[in-house]
Parts: C-alpha cells; structure tokens; sequence
C-alpha cells in the first residue's frame, strides 16, 4: 500500500534541498472527483499532494512544456524537476530519454506502483453511470470502487475490474521501471488481461465492419485536438496535420508559409479527421506508452487508445519491442537488427 | 399555451411531427449526445445533458459559404446556403436554451449572417426544465439562469413523473404543440401547483456560487496583467475542449478547400475555431498577441465575463459546466472567477 | 446575394506596381469591378481580398475614396494569400468583400495641421487620408509627411511622393546610409524629433511596424502631442471582418468592426492584445 505521507515528505525533502525547482503531482481539485495536477515549488505545498487510483493525468507532459518553456525562456532555469511517475508515466519518460529530448539528470522520477489495481477509467465510470457524474470515487483495495454518485445520497460500489481503464487491466509494468524512488509495492503483469487484448478483440472484426467502427468515430470527432495535445510523445513543434505554418520566424520566407502542404484540412469531417488521427497513430507506432490519456481526453470517447496499441502490438510481435522499457536500447524506427523480419533490411 | 402530455403519449407528439428533422439525446459512446430520431422511436429523456450542444443545430462544425469554379476564367461563385427541413430538438436544458439568445446577438449584430439564420428560422427548441442539478458543475442560477429557465426556448417541459407540465412559450413552439393535438390533454387542478413545487424544489438544490456577478467585470479589468493567469493556465494543455462543448461560444475560422487542383474548383468553408490555439491569434509574421496560455486563458474569461457584459449587458456563460467537467487538467472556471475576485 | 456577408464581389487587376523587391517585396494592385457591383469606402476602411483556392486576407484601401474608377491595395509578400496576390498578373480576378471598419475622421481636423508619419508597408492605411486631405487642401493647416524605409529602393509611392511634394512637406529618410541619399538616414522617430513638428491645433497620424508606433507616439508625446492628437491604425489576425469569428478583439473591440483607426487616447484604455 502507497503511503502518500511518504510521497509528501520525499517531496518536500527534494525541494527544502534545492535538489528540484519543482515537483509534479496530484491534488484534489475543485472540478471532479478525479485527482488535478499540479506543480508544487514550496517545501509547504507538499502536503496537498494526493495518490490514489484517481490519478489519472500523465504526467510526463509538463516536463515537456517545462522543457519548451525554458527553451524559450531569455534565463532559463534548468534545474531538474521532480515528478510523481506511474509505471507507464515514467515509461514516457524513457521514451523522451531514448529520443535525447531531455536528460536523465533533468528529471527525478518519483515512482509509484500502482500496485492491485491502477487508474480509474473516467468513460466507463460514465457508461455504468449512464452519464451521471461521481462527486467522489474512492478505492478500498482492488475488489470495488466506492462511488457517490452526485444526487444521491448512498455509495454505490462497483467492481473494480469494471471501471479500470483498460490500460491498466492489460498492463505488464505497474510499477516505474525508470525511476530513483518507487513507492508501494513491485507489481509485474496484470492478472485481469492478457497484453493487447483489446486491440486483439478488434482484430476478430472483419475489414469492413473495422472500417464503419472507425467511420462512425472519425465522423464524430470535434478535432478539439485534445488527444494531441495530452499526448507527451506529441512534442513536435508544428505539427504536421496543422493548416499553417506555426513556428514563424524572421526568417521564415512567404514561399516556406504560402507553399506548405495541407495534409488535413480543418473541416471535422469523416475523412479529415481520419488523416488526422491515422497520422498521428502512424506517428507514434515503437514510441506509444500505452498511458491511454487520448482515450481518455476526448470528449466524445473515440476508442483512440485501440490504434496506438494496435501498432504497439505489432511492435512487439515483429521487434519484440516495447516503447520505454529500456532506456538503454535504440528506438525502435531509428535502428534495425539483422534478425528483423522485413527482407529490405538485409 | 399549456398543456399535459402522459409519458407514454410522447412519441405520439412525435410522431406527429413527421415532416420535421427530430432530434433528441440519445446515450452511445458512454456519453448523451443529440440524436436523430427515426418514426416509431421511443425517445429517452433521462438525460443528463448532452456532451455537445444545441449550437451545432445552428452553427455546424463545418459550413460551406460556398463553391467556386472558374467559367472561361472567370471565377463564379455559388452561394450554398442551406435550406433545412423544420428541425425539432427534444430534451434541450435550459443552460443551452439561454446560450441560444446570445448566440442570436452575435450572429446579427451590425451584420446578418445568412448562413446561422437559416438553420435559425428553421429550428424549435423543446427544452426539458432540470428538476435537480445533474452535476456539482452546474451554475446556472450564478449567472442569472434557472433550472426551468424559458429563456431561448420555444417549448418547456417540465417532468412530473408520469407526465410531463408542456408550456409553448413562443409562435414556434405553440405551432408545434398544436400539429401533436390529440397527445396531449388540458392542465388540470394540481398540475400547475405540482409544477411550480418541481421548479421550486429544483431551485433550491445548492449550486456552484459565483458571488457578486456585477463585481466581476470589474475585477477582471484590474487582474488583466496578473501573474494569476499564467499560474492557473499552468496546466492547460491548451486543446478545444472547453470551447468547442461551450453552448455559447462560437469563434470560427473560414479556408479554402480545394476540390480540383487543375480546374480550381473549391470551397470556402467555415469551421469551428478555439482561443486556446496559439495560432488562433498569431499574424503571418509571426507575432502573436496572445503568445502564451495564460493570456488565452484570460481572453477565454474576460470574453465571458468581461467584454460580452460591456457589448452586450449579460454574461457570454449559461453555467452549464461543459469546460469544467470536461476539461482534461480540472481547469474550472467557476474557481478561476472566484481567485480573480479574491485577487 | 447582396446580404450574404460572406459571399465576395468579383473584381478584376488592372494595374500592378512593383513598389519595392526583396523577400518581403511589396506590390500595388489597382483593382476595379467589373460586373458594376463596387462600393464606396472611406479613409482608413479595409477589405477582405480573396484569391479563391487560397484564402483571403484583410487589406487596408489605399487608395482615396475621392478616387471611384478602381481601388488601390499595396500588398507586402508575407503569406499564402500574399503570396497569390504577389504571383498575380494584369487580368486576374479576385474575390473582394467590404469595407470594413470605421475611418479617420478627417471632418474633425478642418482647419487643423496634419502631421502624417508613415513607416515601410505602414504607409498604406495613411495614404488615403493624405490623398484626401491633398484634394481638399483649403480644409487644412500645413502638412507633412514623415516616412522611412529601409533603402532607398525600399520607399512606396516613389513617384507620388513627388507630386505630393507640391502641397505637403515631404520628409523621407531610410534606416540604411546610401552614398546618393539626399534625406534623413536613420530611424522614423528619430526624424521625427529632429524636425520636431509643432503641436498647436494639429493632428498626428501614424502607421508601421509595432515597434515604430511605439517609439513615434513616444516622440510625439515628448513634443508635446495631447493623446487625442495622435491617430494611428492597428492590425490583427481577421478571418471574418465582420465582428464574428473572434480572433482580433483587443478587449471588447472587434478591430474589423470597431477599429483600426483609433486615437491614441482610445487606444491607451484598451488592453495590449494586438
């Protein structure tokens, strides 16, 4: 069991030593009954920080705008940062250290296991719920959830293995690999799911009824581009499904902005938004960590997360790779090995 | 007009209005979202409220202004404003009726815009008063709205139980009562006072307070280059959420979309568009007026609370809660206002 | 179709001015109508230009509206429109919708001087206002005109400025020093306060880059410029132009609709978003 006193004092700990500017973490929020993130600075706000199993965010995305803001910055301030990393928050981080973004030394990984159980998913909450909102979610142990559903007066416990985010029934590292602390307890492989098994229950759909399950989603995407920007893997400057040119500088010619290409167009139509959201899965194929916060995110619960780890799949079937378990090891689309599959390697 | 509609004789009125488009929510994808209903269909009114908003029956996410070509090398240009059949939408809450009003302001101010206007005419909103608030998010009675507000609404049901108190409210509205004649019967002794005690019960359920509303405007002029913005957009990720599920809010960009290349045949084509992206606002050149989160952060408030109230003498926010509740980082704009107050 | 906001009138170059080169070359269009469908403008008002397939972009009028035969737009090379507009030949069709915007009011500077300072592409939002105010001479005191370029190959309206020399002080300068440049080398503010122009009963109107704007209003104000004296027009990113799409409010302006000619003392009060 993870005690969060543990968590507050280790983070204090860093930041009364001056080892960190800041630690990433939980709170409670004025929003919902799931866990906010935040960024504390002072040795005091330690004690707001919160873990439990309504932790959801990933927080490996605010090292990267931590990591672009002082890139930007005219005195940056370059002194490491402290983050409460799940096992698949501190994968992210490996993935970012195997593509050089930052430094190991830029980073003190605080791990936490995420033990029996892992994070609630928000979508399937909602789905038991028939849209009703949980005004508190709390988590005895890895048999049922506690939900007070707003409204009404008495707790309803829903079983745990109904409400876990899928990521979290099929994961095979609960606890953070990449780490300079763990608390809690080493968990390996989940015993609820076999790895991939969503994307294999997918696999058993014929092509065509593939295709109108993917229609009927892309049809319904806002493009708010949340899933995008929740994504730390979606580091990218500009990106490519973007309609202009966003990093301009004085430099930047009339020709270089008035002849980009318009891979997608900004119409939220079935076959824009699926360039859009192909491209972006294509573009994450050997680099997604699985922390399922694109599912999570979108506001019309298109399955995303199926598309990553579908590619994730393939990844490991073929390469025997997975995204951000070995910081050590090339990644996976800028190397190759003699015994790879494809015949054009050798 | 007022009228009481038995739950079982709603399709009835439906199925009534067989020359309309009907709409009503409908639960798929773990989320209530707006629906086509087919004839002969049951509709489910048990909704909370819909993940997207009544603004997309008006303000599609996608609109084509119109088509160009080139004739002789003459480019023509053909309007495509749309003509939709009469479009009834059920189990509207009174949150987005509200929006609907302010929506109307924009759309007509000094100029007219064909194309909202339109859909606008053709459109009856049947709005389903909330008789007790569906989320800890909830604000409506904040910024002067009401759980069974009719303000923006054609029709207000109200549900008691095993029948609905139905109250045409405007020309549209009555017209649509009237084609469902025979489904529904006349308000008898009890059902008005059961009505009013269902509205007053749902009032007096505790909601998210904004304090003084008048002070607010106020208070974010003062708190314009206060280093607050930046703290709380701290972690905003900066994606469409909040705007795009907003029933008011309605910034929109126009592109061009070509169809053919070699005969220069297109679109131009309006789509939603959101003050969080940083290239909502950035000039060719480069320069950005609103560079950073905590400065769009601040327009996206100060758009709501501050320049709507000194264009157009109300609030630009009806307190539904979309951009609480779904925001993926808990940004929540009910404690932002209340930190800038405080400020 | 004449009430859909939307919808541009089709018009036709006539007449192309290559006003300077470079990377950021600036180009004068003469635009007419020829289905007789055009509209009147006043100094100060913008349209949206269309090139169909591309898009379209809001351009200040720079010609006068005394002139009704065709409209003026000087365009500098800086993005996927401009780009068209610049790869443009006499003949082409564009789109165009408007005017847009409010204007100088130049009826309240009767008897007034006008002190202009105008600065690279910035020249062209002011243009009509001199051009106006140099048809209707006897309505005004003394005026001048500042601007600066770069270079001299740099400077718009090259032989307009000529003819313009007859009824206005003309006070040109360039940033670079060239061997055969008879005016001032250095920067517009700096201009500006050499030749330090006279507050009394006069009007200063001033358009350019941002940072330009800035230090000239500063100047003004140290030679003794009252706020309400002081005009100048600013830009934002305008995708609708007709106080909708959201984008180039600064507070609860719409600079399409409200602006972009404002008083300094207007603009003071308004929050720096642009």
């Amino acid at each position: 069991m993870v005690n969060v006193e543990e968590i507050r004092d280790y983070a204090a700990n860093l930041l009364g030593k001056g080892e960190v500017k800041s630690v990433l973490g939980f709170r409670r929020g004025s929003a919902s009954a799931f866990a906010e993130p935040c960024t504390i600075t002072d040795v005091g706000e330690a004690a707001s920080l919160v873990w439990d199993p309504t932790c959801l965010n990933n927080l490996t995305l605010y090292l990267v705008k931590d990591h672009k803001q002082q890139a930007a910055a005219k005195t940056p301030d370059n002194r490491p940062v402290g983050i409460v990393a799940k096992g698949c928050d501190s994968r992210a981080i490996g993935v970012l250290l195997q593509e050089n973004y930052f430094k190991r030394e830029d980073v003190v990984v605080i791990g936490v296991s995420c033990e029996g159980t892992g994070v609630v998913d928000p979508r399937k909450l909602s789905a038991k719920l028939k849209g009703r909102t949980a005004s508190r979610v709390s988590f005895y142990g890895a048999d049922g959830i506690n939900v007070r559903v707003y409204g009404e007066e008495t707790e309803t416990v829903i079983p745990a293995q109904e409400v876990l985010a899928d990521r979290c029934l099929e994961c095979r590292a609960a606890i953070p690999t990449l780490n300079d602390i763990v608390f809690g307890e080493a968990v390996g492989a989940r015993e609820f799911d076999e790895p991939f098994h969503a994307a294999k229950a997918a696999e058993s759909l014929s092509a065509d009824e593939r295709w109108a399950t993917w229609e009927h989603h892309f049809d319904r995407c806002l493009r708010c581009f949340a899933c995008r920007a929740v994504c730390p893997m979606c580091y990218c400057p500009e990106c490519v499904v973007d309609s202009t040119t966003f990093v301009v500088t004085l430099g930047t010619s009339a020709e270089e902005k008035a002849n980009r290409i318009r891979w997608c167009e900004r119409s939220a139509n079935t076959s824009e938004s699926a360039v859009y959201h192909l491209t972006r899965a294509i573009h994450l194929a050997g680099r997604c960590i699985d922390c399922g916060e694109c599912e999570r995110v979108c506001p019309v619960n298109i399955p995303l997360r199926l598309l990553n780890t579908k590619l994730e799949k393939e990844a490991f079937e073929m390469f025997e790779y997975q995204a951000g378990h070995d910081i050590e090891q090339a990644s996976l689309l800028s190397s190759f090995r003699d015994e790879d599959p494809n015949s054009f390697i050798r | 007009m007022e009228k009481i509609l038995n739950q079982e004789k709603l399709r009835e009125w439906v199925d009534m209005l067989d020359d309309c488009e009907v709409y009503a929510p409908a639960f798929a994808d773990s989320v209530w979202n707006y629906a086509r209903v087919e004839a002969g269909t049951d509709i489910d009114l048990s909704h909370t409220n819909t993940i997207g908003s009544v603004k997309e029956f008006v303000f599609p996410q996608r609109e084509v202004f119109f088509r160009f070509e080139k004739k002789d090398g003459v480019p023509v240009l053909t309007a495509t404003l749309p003509d939709p059949k009469p479009t009834v939408v059920f189990g509207v809450r009174p949150c987005d009726g509200r929006g609907m009003p302010r929506n109307d302001t924009v759309f007509n101010k000094e100029f007219e815009d064909p194309y909202y206007w339109a859909r606008r005419d053709k459109l009856t909103l049947v709005g389903l008063a909330c008789n007790q608030p569906h989320s800890p998010n909830c604000f409506c009675q904040s910024v002067g709205g009401s759980p069974h507000s009719e303000d923006g609404l054609d029709i207000l049901m109200t549900d008691l139980g095993d029948r609905f108190h139905v109250k045409g409210i405007t020309v549209k509205g009555v017209e649509a009562m009237e084609r469902g004649r025979d489904a529904f019967g006349a308000v008898r002794d009890g059902d008005q006072a059961e009505t009013e005690k269902v509205h007053d019960t749902s009032r007096s359920h505790p909601q998210r307070p904004l304090g003084n509303l008048d002070a607010i405007p106020e208070a974010i002029r003062e708190s314009f280059d206060s280093p607050l913005w930046a703290d709380m957009a701290q972690h905003c990720i900066g994606c469409g959420i909040c705007t795009f599920l907003c029933p008011t809010c309605h910034c929109f960009d126009i592109n061009d979309e070509v169809i053919s290349p070699t005969t220069g045949e297109g679109e131009r084509v309006r789509t939603w568009d959101n003050c969080q992206f940083p290239d909502f606002t950035m000039h060719t050149s480069g320069h950005n007026p609103r560079a950073d989160l905590g400065s769009r952060l601040r327009q996206r408030v100060s758009h709501k609370f501050l320049y709507f109230v000194e264009n157009h003498k109300t609030q630009q926010c009806t307190g539904c809660g979309r951009c609480i509740t779904e925001c993926p980082v808990g940004i929540d704009i009910v404690a932002v206002l209340e930190r800038v107050s405080q400020s | 179709m004449t009430d859909n906001i939307y919808l541009p009138k089709i018009g036709r170059i006539v007449g192309i001015d290559e006003e300077t080169q470079g990377a950021r070359a600036i180009k004068t269009f003469k635009v007419e109508f020829p289905n007789d469908d055009g509209f009147e403008h006043d100094c100060g008002q913008c349209a949206m230009l269309s090139m169909f397939g591309k898009g379209e972009s809001m351009i200040s009028i720079a010609s006068s509206p005394l002139v009704k035969e065709y409209k003026q737009f000087s365009i500098m090379k800086m993005g996927r429109v401009t780009s068209a507009f610049h790869a443009a030949k006499i003949g082409d069709f564009i789109g165009i919708r408007g005017p847009y915007g409010n204007q100088f009011p130049l009826d309240d500077w009767k008897g007034r001087d006008l002190v202009f300072i105008g600065g690279g592409v910035g020249l062209a939002p002011i243009w009509p206002v001199i051009q106006t105010a140099v048809a209707r001479r006897e309505d005004f005191g003394k005026i001048t005109v500042f601007y600066g370029a770069r270079s001299s190959s740099d400077i718009m309206y090259e032989t307009d400025f000529e003819k313009l020399k007859a009824s206005a002080e003309v006070q040109l300068s360039v940033d670079a020093p060239e061997e055969d440049w008879q005016g001032y080398t250095g920067f517009v503010p700096a201009n500006l306060m050499d030749k330090a122009p006279s507050p009394d009963n006069a009007i200063a109107i001033t358009c350019g880059p941002p940072i330009m704007i800035k230090f000239v209003i500063q100047n003004l104000q140290a030679l003794g410029f009252a706020d309400e004296q002081i005009y100048t027009t600013i830009e934002n990113k305008m995708k609708c132009g007709v106080g909708k799409c959201g984008r180039c409010n600064v507070g609860k302006d719409y600079v399409c609709v409200k602006g972009p000619v404002y008083s300094w003392s207007e603009l003071r009060s308004l929050p720096q978003e642009y």
